[in-house]
């Protein structure tokens, strides 16, 4: 049968059509009603050239070569036919003690991503041990870090330019961070380009998904983008942001808001960096995108292939770049912590393998990998070296990283590329129209967004809409694991005592003087770095500092809502 | 369901965070299921001290309160809470605790008389059947 026009008498126009329509019995029979994206972008049975031609693709403006605008195929002529991904391991608990072990086993054990430091939760809030908020949190979910001491102690036996790359969380402490580091670089008699750090130092969205903000929303901006300023003029070699999607994703938003939602928080940043009358063509190469990649195969994959369309994009056109420097953001990815599910934790390795494809088939050249284990808790040692072998087999044994975008040209994951790029272009409209990403942070209509995708998810788990193996499909009765790891529970009593020691022993005279010079500094509007290295250097405490803060700035506070 | 029976009154609810943990997703899952159930809902927000989460329970003169801990410190910390509740006298709010929760700390958190604790994969259906089974009775003629 070779009909050529539908029931309706109308003609076929293409080869694509008249394939549907020799097959539209065949294709009725399907075991979905509806086929589509995890953000709800319809997929279609087949794609052809002829779906590309009717959303006016080009190859040459959409798509190009490898290492050549716009960038969709990546920002290398080579890919890793040059090198291969950084393998890139979070870990931290405990004291610096405890973490310091845990990074050299790391390094030891094929970890080429350097050192990421998971920070606990009152060294992110800037409160000390002893707070009594803090207390019950010391070293839990990341390494507790209160003073310079302990950034010695955490690195002892561990070289700088052999770590190469040393990323941490600190988002609403950035300063206090970099500051660290140049005073261990400092110490150690080395100059802070020797290797490279990074922290993630992006405020915004912890008021939106991640939860450790404890000033208001104007003066995080301010600290992250002074830090942001003092690293890129002073040690160019570091990168002072890390724009995360990756919270937000984890929240609740869709794919396609991940990536929108970073951008308009991208978008707020360097307006506050222009604004200090920074030059996007200095900086623009500083500023790293970091999503996370979930179990939507393609998606994933479009996802990472739009963005570096679309940021390179409004760095051209909104933010006047001019130079290929402006526009060579790093585009980091995360495998996502939260599909990995507690049931049948074996199951997880699976996952991980997935999400560590697609990343790489994104075109990703930096990428952490999560643990089997970690909806149980901190990963174990048997956890994360799997992890770093999931890469090493991608790597060595697939044959996947030897050609630069494999997936180019694929019909579907070319139109879906467009459409992720459509789309987020019309959120990031919306958010806009809202005034920016600080407004919609503060009305809470980024927060609104994300609590429906959960909710919405939620609800499609427990009618069996959306299944998840092992957990609302495929049970079985397994005891569950017995090798979780457990943080030392002296941690925080060992802590404390180190702290106790430290307030006796510090220069009291010069600590003093450090403090009262970063309060007028920041009382007086000026780039709070100078002053806040001298503070580390005097031994001021992260506590100390935290508390300075919110007195100039004064204090986020939690607002009731009503459901 | 007893939560729209004309003869009750919808059931109060206060969700909050405890502790520094910043994650609320769960949480603001349950408070909407909660919401769609008919009863009515605070969500307290982040990082709540037990007094605080006390005068709200107080205040808001709440039948159910949802503590919400991910971060490994959830017996201590429900444990000020409860003792919180205990200072000011309320003993009719049933405390219910969502997170990653160990066999070992729930069998504390049962000791300290928290019964309702809801780790991952605990679906909606069973959260609220339980709420709905042990909530205190505070029926009131229409």
């Amino acid at each position: 049968m070779t009909a050529k026009s539908d029931l309706l008498g109308r003609d076929a126009v293409n080869p694509h059509e008249e394939w549907l329509m020799r097959h539209s019995e065949a294709l009725k029979s399907t075991r979905k009603t509806r086929f589509e994206t995890s953000s709800g972008i319809e997929i279609n049975p087949v794609y052809s050239p002829w779906d590309l031609e009717k959303m006016g693709w080009s190859y040459q403006s959409d798509v190009g070569f490898p290492g050549e605008e716009p960038w969709t195929r990546g920002f290398s002529a080579c890919g890793y036919r040059q090198r291969l991904w950084d393998i890139e391991m979070y870990a931290g608990f405990g004291s610096a003690e405890d973490a310091n072990k845990r990074y050299r086993y790391l390094l030891e054990n094929g970890s080429t991503g350097g050192v990421s430091i998971a920070l606990d939760l009152p060294t992110q809030i800037g409160l000390d041990p002893d707070h009594p908020l803090a207390s019950d949190e010391v070293g839990q979910i990341g390494v507790s870090l209160m003073s310079f001491e302990d950034i010695k102690v955490m690195f002892d036996g561990i070289p700088l330019e052999k770590a190469g790359h040393v990323f941490t969380t600190g988002n609403c402490i950035g300063p206090l961070a970099a500051a660290w580091f140049l005073a261990l670089a400092e110490e150690r008699g080395e100059y802070p380009g020797c290797f490279t750090l990074q922290v993630q130092n992006d405020p915004i969205k912890e008021y939106i998904a991640r939860g450790t903000q404890f000033l208001p929303i104007e003066a995080s901006v301010k600290l992250a983008t002074d830090m942001l300023q003092y690293v890129s003029e002073n040690v160019p070699q570091w990168l002072p942001i890390s724009i995360s999607g990756s919270h937000m994703k984890q929240a609740g938003a869709s794919t396609v808001q991940e990536a929108a939602f970073t951008v308009c928080n991208g978008i707020a940043y360097v307006e506050a960096c222009l604004a200090k009358g920074m030059k996007i063509d200095d900086f623009g190469d500083r500023i790293e995108l970091h999503f996370c990649t979930e179990m939507d195969f393609f998606e994933e994959v479009a996802k990472y292939r739009a963005v570096r369309k679309i940021w390179t994009r409004l760095v051209r056109e909104r933010f006047g770049g001019t130079t290929r420097k402006a526009q060579m953001f790093r585009l980091h990815a995360a495998t996502s912590g939260r599909p990995l599910t507690a049931q049948q934790p074996l199951n997880n390795v699976s996952r991980i393998t997935l999400q560590a494809l697609e990343q790489i088939l994104g075109g990703c050249e930096q990428t952490r990998t999560a643990s089997f284990d970690e909806a149980l808790g901190i990963p174990t040692e048997l956890a994360a070296r799997t992890s770093i072998r999931i890469n090493q087999i991608i790597g060595h044994e697939t044959g996947i990283p030897d050609t630069v975008d494999p997936l180019g040209g694929s019909y579907f994951v070319e139109a879906l590329t467009k459409q992720f790029e459509n789309q987020i272009r019309e959120v990031v409209a919306e958010v806009d129209a809202l005034g920016g990403a600080l407004a919609a942070a503060k009305s809470g209509w980024f927060q609104r967004q994300l609590a429906k995708g959960a909710y919405r998810e939620q609800c499609r788990i427990e009618s069996g809409e959306q299944i998840v193996v092992g957990v609302n499909a495929f049970r079985s009765d397994e005891p569950p694991p017995e090798q979780t790891f457990r943080v030392d529970p002296s941690a925080a009593a060992r802590q404390l005592a180190k702290l106790n020691a430290l307030r006796e022993r510090r220069d009291k005279v010069r600590h003093t003087a450090a403090l009262a010079r970063l309060r007028e500094d920041c009382a007086a509007g000026v780039n709070v770095m100078p002053a806040m290295i001298e503070a580390v250097r005097a031994r001021a405490t992260v506590g100390e500092i935290g508390a300075l803060w919110r007195e100039v700035f004064g204090e986020y506070r939690p607002q009731s809502e009503r459901f | 369901m007893t939560t729209n029976d004309t003869f009750t009154q919808p059931l109060r609810v206060v969700m909050t965070k405890v502790g520094l943990d910043g994650h609320d997703r769960g949480v603001k899952v349950i408070a909407q299921a909660f919401r769609d159930e008919g009863m009515e809902v605070i969500y307290a927000g982040l990082r709540r001290t037990p007094d605080e989460i006390a005068d709200i329970v107080s205040q808001e003169d709440a039948d159910i309160l949802g503590l919400s801990i991910l971060s490994g410190a959830v017996v201590p910390l429900t444990r000020r809470v409860v003792q919180a509740l205990a200072a000011r006298e309320i003993e009719d709010v049933l405390v219910i605790v969502g997170g990653i929760v160990s066999d070992e700390a729930r069998e504390e958190l049962r000791g300290i008389g928290v019964e309702g604790v809801f780790g991952p994969g605990a679906s909606l259906a069973e959260i609220i059947r339980f709420v709905n089974e042990n909530a205190p009775d505070r029926s009131m003629p229409a």
